[in-house]
Protein backbone atom coordinates (compact mmCIF):
# COMPACT_ATOMS: atom_id res chain seq x y z
CA UNK A 1 0.00 0.00 0.00
CA UNK A 2 2.97 2.53 0.72
CA UNK A 3 3.09 2.26 -3.24
CA UNK A 4 0.18 4.30 -3.66
CA UNK A 5 0.99 6.81 -1.66
CA UNK A 6 3.86 7.93 -3.99
CA UNK A 7 1.83 8.33 -6.89
CA UNK A 8 0.01 11.32 -5.18
CA UNK A 9 -1.63 11.72 -8.77
CA UNK A 10 -3.84 8.38 -8.35
CA UNK A 11 -6.84 8.61 -5.85
CA UNK A 12 -6.05 6.28 -2.95
CA UNK A 13 -6.77 2.68 -4.21
CA UNK A 14 -7.11 -0.58 -1.07
CA UNK A 15 -6.80 -3.89 -2.55
CA UNK A 16 -10.35 -4.38 -1.34
CA UNK A 17 -11.36 -1.48 -3.76
CA UNK A 18 -11.27 -2.92 -7.42
CA UNK A 19 -13.43 -3.40 -10.50
CA UNK A 20 -12.14 -7.00 -10.68
CA UNK A 21 -14.51 -7.71 -7.80
CA UNK A 22 -17.56 -7.07 -9.73
CA UNK A 23 -16.13 -8.42 -12.28
CA UNK A 24 -15.37 -11.85 -11.08
CA UNK A 25 -18.32 -12.37 -8.70
CA UNK A 26 -20.71 -11.76 -11.60
CA UNK A 27 -20.80 -15.00 -13.84
CA UNK A 28 -20.79 -17.31 -10.64
CA UNK A 29 -23.99 -14.96 -9.52
CA UNK A 30 -25.77 -14.62 -13.18
CA UNK A 31 -25.33 -18.86 -13.95
CA UNK A 32 -26.52 -19.56 -9.89
CA UNK A 33 -29.59 -16.74 -10.19
CA UNK A 34 -30.98 -18.54 -13.47
CA UNK A 35 -30.16 -22.05 -13.35
CA UNK A 36 -30.70 -22.78 -9.52
CA UNK A 37 -32.75 -19.99 -7.51
CA UNK A 38 -35.12 -19.93 -10.82
CA UNK A 39 -35.40 -23.58 -10.88
CA UNK A 40 -36.04 -23.48 -7.47
CA UNK A 41 -38.97 -20.80 -7.31
CA UNK A 42 -40.36 -22.57 -10.24
CA UNK A 43 -40.78 -25.82 -8.82
CA UNK A 44 -42.39 -24.08 -5.98
CA UNK A 45 -44.49 -22.35 -8.29
CA UNK A 46 -45.95 -25.11 -10.48
CA UNK A 47 -46.86 -27.57 -7.48
CA UNK A 48 -49.61 -25.06 -7.73
CA UNK A 49 -50.49 -25.40 -11.45
CA UNK A 50 -53.33 -27.25 -12.79
CA UNK A 51 -53.29 -29.64 -15.67
CA UNK A 52 -55.68 -29.72 -18.69
CA UNK A 53 -55.60 -31.75 -21.19
CA UNK A 54 -51.95 -33.00 -21.04
CA UNK A 55 -51.03 -29.49 -20.83
CA UNK A 56 -49.26 -27.33 -17.77
CA UNK A 57 -51.37 -24.69 -17.19
CA UNK A 58 -50.19 -21.85 -14.71
CA UNK A 59 -52.98 -21.22 -11.81
CA UNK A 60 -52.94 -20.55 -8.28
CA UNK A 61 -54.52 -24.00 -7.04
CA UNK A 62 -54.23 -26.70 -4.16
CA UNK A 63 -55.88 -29.17 -6.14
CA UNK A 64 -52.66 -30.69 -6.83
CA UNK A 65 -51.70 -30.93 -2.69
CA UNK A 66 -55.48 -31.96 -2.19
CA UNK A 67 -55.20 -34.56 -4.09
CA UNK A 68 -52.20 -35.57 -3.13
CA UNK A 69 -53.22 -35.67 1.00
CA UNK A 70 -56.36 -37.07 0.24
CA UNK A 71 -55.16 -40.61 -0.60
CA UNK A 72 -52.14 -39.90 1.23
CA UNK A 73 -52.17 -43.34 3.35
CA UNK A 74 -54.47 -44.89 1.62
CA UNK A 75 -54.72 -45.22 -2.35
CA UNK A 76 -51.56 -43.38 -3.67
CA UNK A 77 -49.63 -44.05 -0.06
CA UNK A 78 -47.40 -41.46 -0.59
CA UNK A 79 -47.71 -41.05 2.99
CA UNK A 80 -46.32 -44.90 3.21
CA UNK A 81 -43.84 -44.28 0.91
CA UNK A 82 -42.47 -41.25 3.09
CA UNK A 83 -42.42 -43.57 6.20
CA UNK A 84 -40.50 -45.98 4.43
CA UNK A 85 -37.83 -43.19 3.24
CA UNK A 86 -37.50 -42.13 6.57
CA UNK A 87 -36.91 -45.52 7.96
CA UNK A 88 -34.32 -46.70 5.43
CA UNK A 89 -32.74 -43.20 6.05
CA UNK A 90 -32.34 -43.15 8.76
CA UNK A 91 -30.72 -47.03 9.22
CA UNK A 92 -28.54 -46.44 6.79
CA UNK A 93 -27.07 -43.16 8.01
CA UNK A 94 -26.53 -45.00 11.08
CA UNK A 95 -24.60 -48.20 9.60
CA UNK A 96 -23.09 -46.22 6.77
CA UNK A 97 -21.84 -43.73 9.74
CA UNK A 98 -20.60 -46.59 12.03
CA UNK A 99 -18.87 -48.37 9.35
CA UNK A 100 -17.22 -45.41 7.73
CA UNK A 101 -15.84 -44.03 11.35
CA UNK A 102 -14.31 -47.66 12.19
CA UNK A 103 -12.54 -47.64 8.63
CA UNK A 104 -11.43 -44.08 9.41
CA UNK A 105 -10.02 -45.11 12.93
CA UNK A 106 -8.32 -48.03 11.27
CA UNK A 107 -6.99 -46.09 8.55
CA UNK A 108 -5.78 -43.23 11.25
CA UNK A 109 -4.58 -45.45 14.28
CA UNK A 110 -3.67 -48.97 12.65
CA UNK A 111 -1.77 -47.77 9.62
CA UNK A 112 2.03 -46.41 9.54
CA UNK A 113 1.88 -42.44 9.03
CA UNK A 114 3.12 -43.11 5.67
CA UNK A 115 1.18 -45.45 4.05
CA UNK A 116 -2.17 -43.72 5.19
CA UNK A 117 -2.66 -41.16 2.00
CA UNK A 118 -2.35 -44.33 -0.01
CA UNK A 119 -4.70 -46.64 2.61
CA UNK A 120 -7.33 -43.54 2.09
CA UNK A 121 -7.15 -43.15 -1.41
CA UNK A 122 -7.93 -47.08 -1.96
CA UNK A 123 -10.54 -46.43 0.22
CA UNK A 124 -12.36 -43.85 -1.11
CA UNK A 125 -11.49 -45.27 -5.10
CA UNK A 126 -14.45 -46.62 -6.32
CA UNK A 127 -16.22 -43.57 -5.73
CA UNK A 128 -14.97 -42.51 -8.97
CA UNK A 129 -16.31 -45.03 -10.83
CA UNK A 130 -19.95 -44.91 -12.13
CA UNK A 131 -23.04 -45.18 -9.57
CA UNK A 132 -25.68 -46.52 -11.97
CA UNK A 133 -23.09 -49.22 -13.32
CA UNK A 134 -21.89 -50.17 -9.56
CA UNK A 135 -25.26 -50.86 -8.11
CA UNK A 136 -25.61 -53.35 -11.85
CA UNK A 137 -22.67 -55.19 -10.27
CA UNK A 138 -24.61 -55.29 -7.03
CA UNK A 139 -27.67 -56.42 -8.70
CA UNK A 140 -25.85 -59.62 -10.54
CA UNK A 141 -23.93 -60.38 -7.26
CA UNK A 142 -27.45 -60.48 -4.94
CA UNK A 143 -29.91 -61.75 -7.42
CA UNK A 144 -31.33 -64.90 -6.79
CA UNK A 145 -29.26 -66.73 -8.79
CA UNK A 146 -26.32 -64.22 -8.67
CA UNK A 147 -22.65 -64.06 -8.38
CA UNK A 148 -23.05 -65.45 -4.08
CA UNK A 149 -25.83 -67.32 -4.25
CA UNK A 150 -24.16 -69.29 -7.69
CA UNK A 151 -20.78 -69.55 -4.95
CA UNK A 152 -22.73 -70.90 -2.20
CA UNK A 153 -24.29 -73.31 -4.90
CA UNK A 154 -20.79 -74.95 -5.56
CA UNK A 155 -19.60 -75.59 -2.31
CA UNK A 156 -23.28 -77.20 -1.80
CA UNK A 157 -24.55 -74.55 0.27
CA UNK A 158 -27.31 -73.78 -1.60
CA UNK A 159 -30.07 -74.13 1.62
CA UNK A 160 -28.01 -71.07 3.17
CA UNK A 161 -28.94 -68.92 -0.07
CA UNK A 162 -29.20 -65.25 0.25
CA UNK A 163 -32.62 -63.50 -0.66
CA UNK A 164 -31.82 -60.01 -0.72
CA UNK A 165 -32.63 -58.33 -4.11
CA UNK A 166 -35.34 -56.46 -4.13
CA UNK A 167 -35.49 -55.69 -0.76
CA UNK A 168 -34.69 -52.52 1.11
CA UNK A 169 -31.73 -54.49 2.76
CA UNK A 170 -30.52 -54.35 -0.97
CA UNK A 171 -31.40 -50.59 -0.94
CA UNK A 172 -29.03 -50.09 1.92
CA UNK A 173 -26.11 -51.90 0.65
CA UNK A 174 -26.25 -49.88 -2.49
CA UNK A 175 -26.37 -46.57 -0.59
CA UNK A 176 -24.20 -47.99 1.98
CA UNK A 177 -21.54 -48.64 -0.98
CA UNK A 178 -21.79 -44.98 -2.23
CA UNK A 179 -21.86 -43.18 0.61
CA UNK A 180 -19.14 -45.16 2.39
CA UNK A 181 -15.94 -42.95 0.43
CA UNK A 182 -17.55 -39.66 1.00
CA UNK A 183 -17.98 -40.33 4.53
CA UNK A 184 -14.49 -41.95 5.44
CA UNK A 185 -12.92 -38.88 3.56
CA UNK A 186 -14.77 -36.78 5.81
CA UNK A 187 -14.43 -38.66 9.25
CA UNK A 188 -10.86 -39.55 8.84
CA UNK A 189 -10.04 -35.11 7.93
CA UNK A 190 -11.80 -35.28 11.27
CA UNK A 191 -10.04 -37.47 13.22
CA UNK A 192 -6.61 -35.73 12.11
CA UNK A 193 -7.41 -32.64 13.33
CA UNK A 194 -7.50 -34.28 17.10
CA UNK A 195 -4.57 -32.73 18.63
CA UNK A 196 -2.23 -36.27 19.31
CA UNK A 197 -0.94 -34.63 22.17
CA UNK A 198 -4.58 -35.28 24.28
CA UNK A 199 -4.33 -38.53 23.53
CA UNK A 200 -0.86 -39.07 24.62
CA UNK A 201 -1.57 -37.34 27.65
CA UNK A 202 -4.98 -39.52 28.21
CA UNK A 203 -2.58 -42.63 27.96
CA UNK A 204 0.08 -41.41 30.27
CA UNK A 205 -2.29 -40.26 32.72
CA UNK A 206 -3.78 -44.09 32.94
CA UNK A 207 -6.65 -44.64 30.79
CA UNK A 208 -6.65 -47.95 28.81
CA UNK A 209 -6.96 -47.68 24.62
CA UNK A 210 -10.50 -48.24 25.31
CA UNK A 211 -10.94 -45.43 27.72
CA UNK A 212 -8.53 -42.66 25.68
CA UNK A 213 -10.93 -43.91 21.93
CA UNK A 214 -15.04 -43.03 24.20
CA UNK A 215 -13.42 -40.40 26.77
CA UNK A 216 -11.21 -38.40 23.48
CA UNK A 217 -11.40 -39.60 20.68
CA UNK A 218 -15.21 -40.02 20.26
CA UNK A 219 -15.80 -36.62 21.95
CA UNK A 220 -13.70 -34.96 19.99
CA UNK A 221 -15.05 -36.68 16.72
CA UNK A 222 -18.51 -35.80 17.39
CA UNK A 223 -18.87 -33.15 14.71
CA UNK A 224 -17.78 -34.90 12.24
CA UNK A 225 -19.72 -37.69 12.73
CA UNK A 226 -22.97 -35.31 12.90
CA UNK A 227 -22.04 -33.73 9.78
CA UNK A 228 -21.43 -37.66 8.26
CA UNK A 229 -24.66 -38.62 9.21
CA UNK A 230 -26.73 -35.40 8.35
CA UNK A 231 -25.55 -35.50 5.18
CA UNK A 232 -25.75 -39.82 4.58
CA UNK A 233 -29.44 -38.68 5.53
CA UNK A 234 -29.98 -36.01 2.86
CA UNK A 235 -28.52 -38.39 0.11
CA UNK A 236 -30.49 -41.38 1.46
CA UNK A 237 -33.54 -39.53 1.04
CA UNK A 238 -33.08 -38.14 -2.16
CA UNK A 239 -31.57 -41.09 -3.63
CA UNK A 240 -34.04 -43.22 -6.02
CA UNK A 241 -31.56 -45.19 -7.88
CA UNK A 242 -30.77 -47.63 -5.42
CA UNK A 243 -34.31 -48.30 -4.41
CA UNK A 244 -35.47 -48.76 -8.39
CA UNK A 245 -32.69 -50.81 -9.27
CA UNK A 246 -30.98 -52.98 -5.80
CA UNK A 247 -35.17 -52.15 -3.86
CA UNK A 248 -36.90 -53.32 -7.40
CA UNK A 249 -39.39 -50.14 -7.34
CA UNK A 250 -41.02 -51.75 -3.80
CA UNK A 251 -38.63 -53.06 -1.96
CA UNK A 252 -39.47 -54.96 0.99
CA UNK A 253 -38.63 -53.74 4.35
CA UNK A 254 -40.15 -54.52 8.45
CA UNK A 255 -42.64 -51.52 7.31
CA UNK A 256 -43.90 -53.37 4.49
CA UNK A 257 -43.33 -53.67 0.27
CA UNK A 258 -43.24 -49.87 -0.43
CA UNK A 259 -41.42 -47.96 -2.16
CA UNK A 260 -39.31 -45.47 -1.07
CA UNK A 261 -40.46 -41.71 -2.22
CA UNK A 262 -37.66 -40.72 -4.01
CA UNK A 263 -38.67 -43.78 -6.41
CA UNK A 264 -41.95 -42.94 -5.81
CA UNK A 265 -41.72 -39.72 -7.77
CA UNK A 266 -39.57 -40.87 -10.47
CA UNK A 267 -42.02 -43.50 -11.37
CA UNK A 268 -44.72 -41.45 -11.02
CA UNK A 269 -43.32 -38.54 -13.33
CA UNK A 270 -42.54 -41.22 -15.95
CA UNK A 271 -45.98 -42.82 -15.89
CA UNK A 272 -48.02 -39.37 -15.74
CA UNK A 273 -45.61 -36.86 -17.11
CA UNK A 274 -47.98 -34.61 -14.75
CA UNK A 275 -45.21 -31.78 -13.92
CA UNK A 276 -47.21 -30.09 -11.64
CA UNK A 277 -48.10 -32.98 -9.19
CA UNK A 278 -44.12 -34.10 -9.53
CA UNK A 279 -43.29 -30.77 -8.53
CA UNK A 280 -45.93 -30.76 -5.59
CA UNK A 281 -44.69 -34.11 -4.22
CA UNK A 282 -40.78 -32.81 -4.79
CA UNK A 283 -42.11 -29.70 -2.50
CA UNK A 284 -43.26 -31.83 0.19
CA UNK A 285 -39.77 -33.67 0.59
CA UNK A 286 -37.71 -30.33 0.68
CA UNK A 287 -40.40 -29.77 3.78
CA UNK A 288 -39.63 -33.35 5.31
CA UNK A 289 -35.94 -32.66 4.91
CA UNK A 290 -35.94 -29.28 6.17
CA UNK A 291 -37.65 -30.44 9.39
CA UNK A 292 -35.73 -33.62 9.63
CA UNK A 293 -32.26 -31.50 9.45
CA UNK A 294 -33.96 -29.06 12.21
CA UNK A 295 -35.16 -31.69 14.07
CA UNK A 296 -31.29 -33.13 13.71
CA UNK A 297 -29.76 -29.83 14.82
CA UNK A 298 -31.87 -29.27 17.77
CA UNK A 299 -30.84 -32.71 19.26
CA UNK A 300 -27.55 -32.65 18.40
CA UNK A 301 -27.89 -28.99 20.41
CA UNK A 302 -29.31 -30.94 23.48
CA UNK A 303 -26.71 -33.63 23.53
CA UNK A 304 -23.47 -30.97 23.51
CA UNK A 305 -25.61 -29.03 26.32
CA UNK A 306 -26.21 -32.12 28.63
CA UNK A 307 -22.29 -33.29 27.91
CA UNK A 308 -20.61 -29.93 28.22
CA UNK B 1 1.95 -42.39 17.39
CA UNK B 2 2.19 -43.28 20.86
CA UNK B 3 -0.72 -44.99 20.41
CA UNK B 4 0.88 -47.10 17.65
CA UNK B 5 3.23 -50.04 19.40
CA UNK B 6 3.49 -53.92 19.26
CA UNK B 7 1.54 -56.23 21.36
CA UNK B 8 -1.52 -53.89 20.76
CA UNK B 9 -4.67 -56.04 19.54
CA UNK B 10 -6.35 -52.73 18.16
CA UNK B 11 -3.86 -52.61 15.34
CA UNK B 12 -5.20 -56.25 14.61
CA UNK B 13 -8.79 -55.67 14.82
CA UNK B 14 -8.32 -52.30 12.75
CA UNK B 15 -5.90 -53.90 9.85
CA UNK B 16 -8.68 -56.78 9.64
CA UNK B 17 -11.65 -54.53 9.18
CA UNK B 18 -9.96 -52.09 6.75
CA UNK B 19 -9.41 -55.61 4.76
CA UNK B 20 -13.08 -56.58 4.86
CA UNK B 21 -14.16 -52.74 4.09
CA UNK B 22 -11.85 -52.81 1.05
CA UNK B 23 -13.18 -56.03 0.17
CA UNK B 24 -16.28 -54.31 0.32
CA UNK B 25 -15.82 -51.51 -1.55
CA UNK B 26 -14.41 -53.34 -4.57
CA UNK B 27 -16.40 -56.16 -4.70
CA UNK B 28 -18.86 -55.08 -7.43
CA UNK B 29 -16.09 -53.45 -9.46
CA UNK B 30 -13.86 -56.60 -9.31
CA UNK B 31 -17.41 -58.66 -10.57
CA UNK B 32 -18.25 -55.81 -13.28
CA UNK B 33 -14.54 -56.62 -14.86
CA UNK B 34 -14.23 -60.12 -14.40
CA UNK B 35 -17.80 -60.83 -16.36
CA UNK B 36 -17.11 -58.43 -18.96
CA UNK B 37 -14.90 -60.85 -20.60
CA UNK B 38 -16.99 -64.33 -19.64
CA UNK B 39 -19.16 -66.12 -21.65
CA UNK B 40 -21.62 -66.32 -19.08
CA UNK B 41 -24.90 -64.93 -20.14
CA UNK B 42 -25.81 -64.11 -16.14
CA UNK B 43 -23.10 -63.56 -14.16
CA UNK B 44 -22.37 -66.16 -11.87
CA UNK B 45 -20.21 -69.20 -11.24
CA UNK B 46 -18.95 -71.92 -12.55
CA UNK B 47 -17.27 -69.53 -15.18
CA UNK B 48 -17.37 -70.58 -19.08
CA UNK B 49 -15.01 -69.18 -20.00
CA UNK B 50 -13.05 -66.30 -21.87
CA UNK B 51 -14.55 -64.30 -25.20
CA UNK B 52 -14.71 -60.98 -26.21
CA UNK B 53 -18.55 -61.39 -27.72
CA UNK B 54 -19.76 -58.15 -24.89
CA UNK B 55 -17.38 -55.85 -26.50
CA UNK B 56 -18.03 -56.66 -30.05
CA UNK B 57 -22.13 -56.71 -28.96
CA UNK B 58 -21.11 -53.14 -27.50
CA UNK B 59 -19.73 -51.55 -30.09
CA UNK B 60 -21.86 -53.14 -33.35
CA UNK B 61 -24.76 -52.10 -31.14
CA UNK B 62 -23.95 -48.49 -30.65
CA UNK B 63 -26.42 -47.24 -28.09
CA UNK B 64 -24.60 -47.27 -25.11
CA UNK B 65 -21.30 -45.64 -27.43
CA UNK B 66 -24.04 -42.93 -28.58
CA UNK B 67 -24.63 -42.38 -25.00
CA UNK B 68 -21.07 -42.33 -24.41
CA UNK B 69 -20.31 -40.05 -26.64
CA UNK B 70 -23.28 -37.35 -25.63
CA UNK B 71 -21.72 -37.99 -21.85
CA UNK B 72 -17.73 -36.84 -23.49
CA UNK B 73 -18.95 -33.79 -25.18
CA UNK B 74 -21.27 -32.48 -22.32
CA UNK B 75 -19.10 -33.58 -19.20
CA UNK B 76 -15.73 -31.59 -20.20
CA UNK B 77 -17.94 -28.35 -21.66
CA UNK B 78 -19.78 -28.09 -18.02
CA UNK B 79 -16.30 -29.09 -16.13
CA UNK B 80 -14.66 -26.52 -18.67
CA UNK B 81 -17.32 -23.96 -18.02
CA UNK B 82 -17.92 -24.51 -14.38
CA UNK B 83 -14.18 -24.28 -13.42
CA UNK B 84 -13.60 -20.93 -15.34
CA UNK B 85 -16.93 -19.34 -13.06
CA UNK B 86 -14.98 -21.13 -9.96
CA UNK B 87 -11.50 -19.60 -10.42
CA UNK B 88 -12.96 -15.88 -11.04
CA UNK B 89 -15.38 -16.38 -7.94
CA UNK B 90 -12.60 -18.34 -5.81
CA UNK B 91 -10.28 -15.46 -6.70
CA UNK B 92 -12.78 -12.70 -5.36
CA UNK B 93 -13.52 -14.76 -2.46
CA UNK B 94 -9.91 -15.61 -1.88
CA UNK B 95 -8.86 -11.23 -1.84
CA UNK B 96 -12.26 -8.99 -1.08
CA UNK B 97 -14.27 -8.94 1.87
CA UNK B 98 -17.43 -7.70 1.11
CA UNK B 99 -21.17 -7.38 2.66
CA UNK B 100 -23.24 -10.53 2.48
CA UNK B 101 -19.68 -13.03 1.27
CA UNK B 102 -21.03 -15.49 3.96
CA UNK B 103 -24.52 -15.67 2.48
CA UNK B 104 -23.12 -15.88 -0.67
CA UNK B 105 -21.00 -19.04 -0.06
CA UNK B 106 -23.65 -20.53 1.94
CA UNK B 107 -25.92 -20.35 -1.23
CA UNK B 108 -23.09 -21.66 -3.62
CA UNK B 109 -22.72 -24.57 -1.74
CA UNK B 110 -26.63 -25.21 -1.62
CA UNK B 111 -26.85 -27.32 -4.86
CA UNK B 112 -24.84 -29.28 -3.30
CA UNK B 113 -26.46 -30.01 -0.44
CA UNK B 114 -30.03 -30.16 -2.06
CA UNK B 115 -30.90 -33.42 -3.61
CA UNK B 116 -30.15 -33.81 -7.72
CA UNK B 117 -33.97 -35.13 -7.53
CA UNK B 118 -35.48 -32.26 -6.39
CA UNK B 119 -32.95 -29.85 -8.52
CA UNK B 120 -33.99 -32.41 -12.03
CA UNK B 121 -37.76 -31.83 -10.87
CA UNK B 122 -36.96 -27.62 -10.89
CA UNK B 123 -34.93 -27.97 -13.75
CA UNK B 124 -37.42 -29.68 -15.86
CA UNK B 125 -39.69 -26.91 -14.94
CA UNK B 126 -37.96 -24.10 -15.91
CA UNK B 127 -36.41 -25.47 -19.40
CA UNK B 128 -39.54 -26.56 -20.20
CA UNK B 129 -41.26 -22.92 -20.15
CA UNK B 130 -38.51 -21.91 -22.07
CA UNK B 131 -38.15 -24.87 -25.22
CA UNK B 132 -34.78 -26.32 -23.64
CA UNK B 133 -36.08 -29.32 -22.17
CA UNK B 134 -35.23 -32.12 -23.79
CA UNK B 135 -31.88 -31.17 -25.27
CA UNK B 136 -27.90 -32.17 -24.10
CA UNK B 137 -27.57 -28.30 -23.47
CA UNK B 138 -30.01 -28.28 -21.04
CA UNK B 139 -27.85 -30.98 -19.01
CA UNK B 140 -24.77 -28.85 -19.61
CA UNK B 141 -26.64 -26.02 -18.05
CA UNK B 142 -27.76 -27.92 -15.42
CA UNK B 143 -24.93 -29.86 -14.92
CA UNK B 144 -22.53 -26.82 -14.52
CA UNK B 145 -24.63 -25.53 -11.56
CA UNK B 146 -23.97 -28.67 -9.72
CA UNK B 147 -20.53 -28.68 -10.24
CA UNK B 148 -19.49 -25.30 -9.77
CA UNK B 149 -19.48 -25.38 -5.84
CA UNK B 150 -16.98 -28.17 -5.67
CA UNK B 151 -14.50 -26.69 -8.25
CA UNK B 152 -14.98 -23.54 -6.21
CA UNK B 153 -14.29 -25.43 -2.60
CA UNK B 154 -10.52 -27.04 -4.56
CA UNK B 155 -9.53 -23.68 -6.09
CA UNK B 156 -10.39 -21.96 -3.09
CA UNK B 157 -7.93 -24.77 -0.62
CA UNK B 158 -5.15 -24.00 -3.05
CA UNK B 159 -5.57 -19.96 -3.37
CA UNK B 160 -5.88 -20.04 0.28
CA UNK B 161 -2.18 -21.27 0.30
CA UNK B 162 -1.20 -17.72 -1.80
CA UNK B 163 0.92 -15.62 -0.24
CA UNK B 164 -0.45 -12.19 -0.51
CA UNK B 165 2.99 -10.53 -1.11
CA UNK B 166 2.67 -12.81 -4.10
CA UNK B 167 0.09 -10.23 -5.59
CA UNK B 168 1.49 -7.21 -4.08
CA UNK B 169 4.86 -7.91 -5.68
CA UNK B 170 3.43 -8.17 -9.13
CA UNK B 171 1.43 -5.45 -8.58
CA UNK B 172 4.29 -2.96 -6.74
CA UNK B 173 6.52 -4.44 -10.45
CA UNK B 174 4.27 -2.01 -12.63
CA UNK B 175 1.59 -4.79 -13.41
CA UNK B 176 -1.42 -4.56 -13.68
CA UNK B 177 -4.63 -6.01 -11.71
CA UNK B 178 -5.92 -8.36 -14.96
CA UNK B 179 -1.91 -9.03 -15.83
CA UNK B 180 -1.48 -10.07 -12.40
CA UNK B 181 -4.10 -12.84 -12.50
CA UNK B 182 -3.08 -13.96 -15.64
CA UNK B 183 0.52 -13.97 -14.90
CA UNK B 184 0.96 -14.48 -10.84
CA UNK B 185 -2.22 -16.44 -9.76
CA UNK B 186 -3.62 -18.10 -12.66
CA UNK B 187 -0.09 -20.29 -12.43
CA UNK B 188 0.50 -20.33 -9.00
CA UNK B 189 -3.54 -21.98 -8.37
CA UNK B 190 -2.97 -24.03 -11.93
CA UNK B 191 -2.82 -27.59 -9.61
CA UNK B 192 -6.19 -26.70 -7.56
CA UNK B 193 -7.58 -25.55 -11.14
CA UNK B 194 -6.48 -29.20 -12.88
CA UNK B 195 -7.91 -31.01 -9.66
CA UNK B 196 -11.68 -28.93 -9.70
CA UNK B 197 -11.62 -29.74 -13.75
CA UNK B 198 -11.34 -33.64 -12.95
CA UNK B 199 -13.49 -33.19 -9.50
CA UNK B 200 -16.33 -31.77 -12.09
CA UNK B 201 -16.11 -33.86 -14.33
CA UNK B 202 -16.42 -36.95 -12.80
CA UNK B 203 -19.46 -35.35 -10.98
CA UNK B 204 -21.19 -34.79 -14.52
CA UNK B 205 -19.85 -37.56 -15.64
CA UNK B 206 -22.15 -39.65 -13.00
CA UNK B 207 -24.65 -37.75 -12.85
CA UNK B 208 -28.08 -39.71 -13.48
CA UNK B 209 -31.10 -38.22 -11.54
CA UNK B 210 -30.63 -34.41 -13.22
CA UNK B 211 -29.91 -35.99 -17.01
CA UNK B 212 -32.62 -38.58 -16.81
CA UNK B 213 -35.36 -35.58 -16.08
CA UNK B 214 -33.38 -33.42 -18.55
CA UNK B 215 -32.02 -35.08 -21.13
CA UNK B 216 -35.08 -36.72 -22.99
CA UNK B 217 -33.78 -37.97 -26.22
CA UNK B 218 -30.54 -37.37 -26.17
CA UNK B 219 -29.67 -39.28 -22.96
CA UNK B 220 -26.10 -39.26 -21.06
CA UNK B 221 -24.44 -42.53 -20.66
CA UNK B 222 -25.45 -42.80 -17.07
CA UNK B 223 -29.53 -42.51 -18.54
CA UNK B 224 -28.99 -45.04 -21.38
CA UNK B 225 -27.52 -47.79 -18.81
CA UNK B 226 -30.23 -47.02 -16.50
CA UNK B 227 -32.61 -47.68 -19.30
CA UNK B 228 -31.08 -51.15 -20.43
CA UNK B 229 -31.01 -52.17 -16.91
CA UNK B 230 -34.70 -51.73 -16.43
CA UNK B 231 -35.47 -53.81 -19.60
CA UNK B 232 -33.16 -56.61 -18.80
CA UNK B 233 -29.72 -57.91 -17.54
CA UNK B 234 -27.39 -57.09 -20.76
CA UNK B 235 -23.64 -58.23 -20.25
CA UNK B 236 -22.37 -55.40 -22.41
CA UNK B 237 -23.08 -53.53 -20.00
CA UNK B 238 -19.82 -54.91 -18.05
CA UNK B 239 -18.33 -54.34 -21.15
CA UNK B 240 -19.17 -50.76 -21.00
CA UNK B 241 -18.65 -50.85 -17.07
CA UNK B 242 -14.81 -51.80 -17.95
CA UNK B 243 -14.22 -48.73 -20.20
CA UNK B 244 -15.88 -46.26 -17.77
CA UNK B 245 -13.67 -47.53 -15.66
CA UNK B 246 -10.57 -47.32 -17.05
CA UNK B 247 -11.83 -43.86 -17.63
CA UNK B 248 -12.17 -43.62 -14.25
CA UNK B 249 -9.34 -45.25 -13.18
CA UNK B 250 -7.21 -42.58 -15.25
CA UNK B 251 -8.68 -39.58 -13.62
CA UNK B 252 -8.37 -40.85 -10.53
CA UNK B 253 -4.44 -41.23 -10.84
CA UNK B 254 -4.77 -37.55 -11.75
CA UNK B 255 -6.62 -36.39 -8.79
CA UNK B 256 -4.58 -38.84 -6.64
CA UNK B 257 -1.69 -36.47 -7.47
CA UNK B 258 -3.22 -33.33 -7.02
CA UNK B 259 -6.35 -33.35 -4.91
CA UNK B 260 -5.07 -35.22 -1.70
CA UNK B 261 -2.11 -33.33 -1.29
CA UNK B 262 -4.55 -30.53 -0.79
CA UNK B 263 -6.88 -31.85 1.32
CA UNK B 264 -4.64 -33.32 3.77
CA UNK B 265 -1.66 -31.99 3.10
CA UNK B 266 -1.40 -29.43 5.56
CA UNK B 267 -3.59 -26.75 4.00
CA UNK B 268 -2.89 -23.35 5.47
CA UNK B 269 -6.52 -22.37 5.75
CA UNK B 270 -6.08 -18.87 6.91
CA UNK B 271 -6.43 -16.52 4.03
Amino acid sequence: MTTVETSATKPMRTPNDSPLKIWFLAPLAIWLTVFFLLPLIFLLWIGFWRVENFQSVPDFSLGNYADIFASFFSKSRYGLALIQSLWVAITTAFFATILSYMVALSIAFAVPARWQRLALLIAIAPFWSSYVLRLYSWQTILSRNGVINSVLKQFGLADYRIDLIYTQIATRIGLIHYLAPILIVILYVSILAIDRVLIEAARELGCTRWQAFTRVILPLSRFGLMTAASFAIIVSLGDALSGNLLGGGAGTSIIGKLPTYASMIMSDYSSSTNLPRTSALATILIVVMVLALAAGFVAADRARRRTS
Amino acid sequence: MATVSKGNPWIFFGRLWLGIAYAFMFLPLAVLVLFSFQKNRFPGFPLQGFTLQWYDKLFSDGTLLNALGNTMIVSPAAATVATAIAFFAAYAFNRFTFRGKTTFLALVTLPILIPPLILGVGFLGLLARIHLSGTLFAVFLTHVVLITAPALAIIQLRLAQMPASLEEAAWDLGATEWQTVVKVVLPFAMPGIFGAWLLAFTFSFDEFIIAWFVSGFQPTLPVAIYSVLVAAIDPSLNAIGTIVFGISCLVLIGLELVLLPLLIGKPEKQS
